[in-house]
């Protein structure tokens, strides 16, 4: 997997790269749009992190750029003026997804793996994870044989983490996804969800699913 | 006394002068008369010729004066009563418009003159402070993107101990929150400046509050807190559906943060004439009197001793405060120690 990490502030850039690089993630960087656009031109690029406040010609326009040149390659936005609007500006330019800084860099990560996972995305109505399973039809869950009964919202964050499954799903990820939310509430809501879905899902069954990664998010997988 | 009555009565005293000095001269000039034509008992019919005179010729003339004076002074102060209307209107919101000239060059157009450029330097300090939050939010923004990523970085080190960690994972807290704050900011700064856009559409507000009511819900339970919904009539209102669940999740989450465990939160929904009202009610130790009109400043904190305790940015209900106004809607606040403490909200309706 190759990534693009186009960003001006040489720190973030730096930053960033090191972090995808640990999760096997082979990164290059520039700093302003002309050579992003010289660079996706030579190299095919799994996804690419555009900053849009950029010297010269801003990320916006540099993403046109690549749409107009039928260029599909999924482009994360990352912001530093965090309007409200910018993201709904981003994502008619053909941004695949937006985040706004100062970002927690597992969100980052967490976002350019989803990214590159989406074209091979899980298209079963059926959802497996070890002896979980929900259906994304009836809405029904279980678990080993055992009927789980979900309210509306906890459905709809147990069917993100399990299409998420072996992933890292961050906070601002869940409340963008499932409450749909394009702010940070600044509460607990997301932690305290995951509480009782945990205890739905992982009390009195073995092994444990739902993980906590302290500081950066929640995973549902089957090995811890 | 305004400067019209007060002229007004002037006048009319400048005119009674002047009768009495006219009655006076025409009873000396009619007795004068009088005494060459007649010899006799001349004082008794010029005192009534003269009081004919002036009862029948001079009272209608100064009644007209008067009349004509009123007009006149009313006239002359009429653009003091507009520069008046006019300065009434002007706030923090439309500094930017002079007020209307008349262009006629006399003191009170200088006036408005000197009005204007008052308004013009105010409009400019204004801008300044708001452009200051402005760019300092954002040039907070990118040390905070390199601190709070450094810090993970740093975390996700195999290598640290557990109390290396606990302390890095610490750090990443205040760093998290220190960013809410910012974003907080930068919002209301934007606000101030006008830059935020609000994508109105009509919103069913009751869907909208029985979200927010779950949520409350579980916002509420690790505190054994009791959420009712006492109604929630079907109402529609023009806004942005972001924003008011945003409004809608900060009175809740603050009726929840501001509670005591086993208390109690009720929310209402309900159509009151022409809006929407939604309030939300919450147990818990309330606010002081002297606190209460400043609940919605900028980072006021009502009890010293609360800060520390609950955490969150100091903005929320000033951001509440925004979006209701936005929406061309009304907040309240009603509390008193040991007591229930009220929001209220209200909402126009969708007209259509």
């Amino acid at each position: 997997m190759r990534v693009l990490v186009v960003e001006d502030e040489k720190k973030t850039a730096s930053f960033v790269r090191k972090a995808l690089q640990a999760e096997g993630f082979a990164v290059d960087a520039c700093h302003n749009g002309d050579d992003a656009l010289a660079a996706a031109k030579s190299t095919p690029f799994d996804v690419i992190v555009l900053d849009i406040m950029l010297p010269g010609r801003d990320g916006l326009s540099v993403l046109r750029q690549f749409r107009e040149r039928k260029n599909a390659t999924p482009v994360l936005l990352l912001s530093a003026r965090g309007e409200v609007n910018e993201r709904v500006e981003g994502l008619n330019a053909g941004a695949d997804d937006y985040l706004p800084k100062p970002f927690k860099l597992a969100e980052l990560v967490a976002r350019v793996r989803a990214l590159c996972r989406r074209s091979g995305e899980n298209k079963s109505t059926v959802l497996h994870v070890a002896d979980l399973r929900l259906d994304t039809v009836t809405h029904r869950a279980q678990r080993g044989g055992t009927d789980i009964e979900l309210t509306a919202r906890e459905y709809r964050l147990l069917e993100f983490l399990m299409q998420s499954a072996g992933r890292l799903c961050g906070r601002m990820m869940i409340l963008e996804k499932v409450w749909d939310y394009d702010f940070d509430p600044g509460t607990n809501l997301v932690d305290v969800y995951i509480r009782r879905l945990r205890e739905k899902i992982d009390a009195g069954f073995e092994p444990k699913l739902l993980h906590t990664v302290r500081g950066a998010g929640y995973l549902m997988k089957a090995q811890p | 006394m305004t400067i019209r009555t007060r002229l007004t009565l002037w006048y009319a005293g400048v005119l009674t002068v002047s009768l009495l000095v006219i009655g006076l001269g025409t009873y000396r000039e009619i007795d004068e008369q009088l005494r060459h034509a007649h010899r006799r008992a001349p004082a008794e019919r010029a005192i009534s010729e003269t009081s004919e005179m002036v009862f029948e010729v001079g009272l209608p003339a100064v009644a007209l004066g008067l009349l004509g004076g009123w007009w006149l002074t009313r006239k002359a102060l009429a653009p003091v009563s507009q520069l008046t209307e006019a300065i009434t209107k002007v706030h923090e919101r439309n500094l930017r418009e002079p007020l209307p000239r008349t262009g006629s060059g006399d003191e009170l157009d200088r006036l408005t003159e000197v009005f204007n450029a008052l308004l013009a330097r105010l409009d400019d300090s204004f801008n300044r402070v708001r452009e200051f939050s402005l760019h300092a939010s954002h040039e907070l923004k990118t040390p905070l993107t390199v601190l709070c990523g450094e810090t993970e970085t740093a975390l996700r080190a195999n290598s640290r101990s557990p109390a290396e960690r606990e302390r890095l994972v610490s750090q990443l807290d205040e760093l998290h929150r220190l960013a809410r704050i910012v974003d907080g900011l930068t919002l209301l700064a934007k606000a101030d400046a006008g830059q935020v856009d609000l994508k109105f559409e009509p919103v069913g507000l009751d869907e909208l509050v029985r979200d927010n009511f779950a949520d409350a819900q579980i916002l509420a339970e690790p505190q054994h807190i009791q959420v009712e919904l006492a109604g929630c009539e079907p109402l529609a209102v023009r806004g942005d559906r972001h924003r008011l669940r945003q409004l809608l999740l900060n009175l809740a989450d603050n009726a929840v943060k501001y509670n005591q465990p086993q208390g109690r939160v009720t929310m209402n929904l309900r159509r009151t004439g022409e809006a929407a009202e939604f309030t939300i009610a919450n147990t818990g130790a309330g606010i002081l009197p002297e606190s209460l009109p400043r609940v919605f400043d900028r980072f006021y904190r009502g009890d010293p001793a609360h800060s520390h305790t609950v955490d969150g940015c100091g903005l929320g209900l000033s951001i509440a405060k925004w979006i209701v106004l936005a929406h061309q809607g009304t907040i309240q606040i009603e509390s008193a120690p040991s007591q229930l403490t009220t929001v209220t909200v209200r909402l126009p309706l969708n007209a259509t």
